[in-house]
């Protein structure tokens, strides 16, 4: 799976970088307009991260270029201005997916990774981590052939937490990825811990490992036990 | 008070102080010269009985006539001459009347005779009040005709500064306007528009780069925060680090977020000030409340919240991102700051939209709980203090009316719907 990452903050485009090799993506990364379009007319990739305010020209008229060039590549737009006018253009333009920065790097990996699956839909669409199996079209999980019976949360909270695997997220990550901004409504985290040891439960009930592990307040990481 | 009335009023009460003192000097003048002219008449008879009496030394004959007597008295000494005018019985025409009589003495074989002469004033006086009836007919005239032309000239003469105040007063400030104020032919008018043109240009400008500067700010300011976002989730993989430091790194991670979410709200707020969106969709106000409480439904069990929903379908013109922020931020503090086991009753008809939730907080001050950054002193600083500042700036800018009442310990928050 090849991105191509379009970002001029250098410190966000490594570290975006980082974080997508760390998912076993192979990663391009670029600051400025011209680059991005030499790019995308020499290469074809699987999704490109593309922030709107470049050096040289903005992000959607590179958008613009590659529906003129008929390139089928997936988009996902990282913008600092979220508004809704921003967001109806890139997505009219072609653009698969919008997120306002600042965002939680795990929410960037599961959104690419939801692209890359709708794009190549006749392709795996299923994920494994050790005995658990998602089937990802028909929402379904299944623990050494069995199937297991989670609620819609729990299911989004494990596929997250399989795209980021071995990887510590933040509560504030999953909880934002589960409810939105809602989260902030919640007295605290333990509403989270809930929903967590209720997924726990039902793994291991299952036949499951262990696979959540508690990391010193902060949040959880999904991994071999 | 009017220009033109307080206008009018002085321009008529000084025309008539001038027209009431002129007409009076005119009435004495007149008055004057006429009876110098009756005193000629009467010292001309005085002039023809003295030569009668001096060529034919007897008294004259004399034939009254309708406006002019004269009569001789005898009389003991000589009479000395008075002209006066008194007021007389006259008998030819049986009535009482103004005359000027000139007494005199003449002397005949010997004899004191007093003669007296009288002439009737009453031509005079008719005459007299005639002019001061066509004088005071053709001052009232001009005066009305004044009145009219100035009305109907000032009138048009203004019409400019009218359609200028009406073109200001419907102006509306959104940076992109601007105010073409008509060209008149009257030099003030021009000054007028002309400062208010250069003043709207000047404003528009400072509005325009006060968003430029809102819009730029918070992208400048959503880099970094993106910057710390990530650097942050870059901390957090290194387990060893997160042992000593987990909470430092998680308060950090907390912060970026609240402050990226404030600066997000006060865009929000910008832009609803500057009027950018346009109510043109068709709202369905029950759907979005049973979304956004499907949404919450997490949040609504985690508290043993129980929810009285009484909604029929209401549709309206507004705008959906706009509604659906209004419904989100009364249905999101009527959670927030619920208590365990609370209530929340939410009531939806054509006319308005009540939101009421019982809490651990007392009546709250309706002066301020509007305002900016304002929190109640007894709640955490989970909120942003923008929520409601949001509500009102929506309501107030679709004309919806935003209320706050503390009934049966309950909190309650209406929206009324404009009237149909």
């Amino acid at each position: 799976m090849k991105l191509l990452i379009v970002e001029d903050e250098p410190s966000l485009n490594k570290n975006i970088v980082d974080y997508l090799v760390g998912r076993g993506y192979l990663c391009e990364s670029v600051n400025n307009f011209q680059d991005a379009v030499e790019k995308t007319e020499c290469y074809e990739y699987d999704c490109i991260i593309l922030d709107i305010m470049l050096p040289g020209g903005s992000g959607l008229r590179l958008l613009q270029q590659l529906k003129a060039n008929r390139k089928s590549d997936g988009v996902i737009i990282i913008s600092a201005r979220n508004e809704l006018d921003d967001k109806i253009a890139g997505i009219e333009l072609g653009a698969d997916d919008y997120l306002t920065k600042p965002f939680h790097l795990p929410e960037l990996g599961a959104r690419i990774a939801a692209i890359i699956r709708r794009k190549s839909l006749q392709g795996n669409n299923q994920l494994f981590f050790e005995d658990i199996l998602i089937d990802i079209p028909a929402k379904t999980v299944s623990i050494n052939n069995q199937p297991l019976q989670l609620t819609p949360k729990e299911y989004d909270m494990l596929l997250y937490f399989i795209i980021n695997k071995n990887r510590v997220l933040s509560k504030s990550s999953i909880a934002e990825h589960l409810w939105g901004d809602d989260m902030d409504l919640a007295d605290n985290h333990d509403f989270l811990y809930t929903h967590v040891k209720n997924l726990r439960k039902k793994v291991l009930l299952a036949g499951g490992g262990d696979y959540i592990q508690s990391i010193y307040g902060i949040g959880y990481k999904f991994s071999q036990a | 008070m009017k220009m033109f009335t307080r206008y009018s009023r002085l321009n008529l009460g000084s025309s008539i102080i001038i027209f009431l003192v002129g007409c009076s000097a005119f009435y004495f003048v007149l008055d004057h010269v006429l009876t110098q002219e009756i005193n000629q008449v009467l010292n001309s008879e005085k002039e023809e009985i003295t030569h009668f009496v001096k060529t034919h030394n007897s008294l004259p004959e004399i034939t009254n006539t309708r406006d002019q007597q004269v009569y001789f008295s005898q009389a003991e000494l000589p009479v000395e001459q008075k002209l006066v005018s008194k007021k007389a019985w006259n008998q030819r025409q049986a009535k009482l009347e103004w005359i000027r009589e000139l007494v005199f003495g003449i002397e005949v074989n010997g004899l004191h005779y007093k003669v007296t002469v009288d002439k009737s004033q009453d031509q005079k006086n008719s005459f007299l009040n005639l002019i001061a009836l066509i004088a005071t007919g053709m001052i009232g005239l001009s005066l009305l005709t004044t009145l009219i032309i100035n009305r109907i000239v000032l009138n048009k003469l203004w019409q400019p500064f009218y359609q200028s105040i009406d073109q200001i007063s419907n102006y509306q400030l959104n940076g992109n306007g601007q105010l073409n104020l008509p060209k008149t032919n009257i030099t003030e008018f021009n000054l007028l528009n002309n400062c208010v043109d250069a003043m709207v240009t000047h404003v528009e400008q400072d509005f325009q780069a006060l968003k430029q500067f809102t819009g730029n700010a918070a992208h400048e300011m959503q880099t970094p925060l993106a910057v710390i976002a990530v650097n942050t989730e870059s901390l957090i993989q290194d387990e060893a680090l997160l042992e000593v430091h987990g909470s430092t790194i998680s308060s950090i991670e907390n912060a970026a977020k609240k402050l990226s979410r404030l600066n997000q709200s006060l865009l929000l707020l910008t832009k609803i000030e500057s009027d950018r969106f346009a109510l043109n969709e068709k709202v369905e106000w029950d759907v979005l409340v049973q979304q956004r409480l499907d949404e919450l439904q997490d949040l609504i069990v985690l508290k043993d919240l129980s929810i009285e929903l009484k909604t029929v379908p209401v549709s309206s013109t507004f705008h959906n991102q706009l509604a659906e922020i209004l419904i989100s931020n009364l249905v999101g503090n009527a959670i927030r700051y619920n208590k365990e086991r609370g209530r929340i009753v939410l009531q939806l008809d054509s006319s308005e939209l009540i939101i009421s939730n019982t809490s651990g907080l007392p009546a709250l001050d309706k002066t301020k709980i509007f305002d900016r950054f304002y929190r109640h002193p007894e709640t955490r600083e989970d909120g942003n203090g923008l929520g409601l500042s949001i509500v009102k700036q929506i309501c107030e800018m679709s004309g919806y009316a935003l209320d706050y009442q503390y009934a049966n310990s309950m909190h309650v928050f209406s929206v009324r719907f404009p009237g149909k």
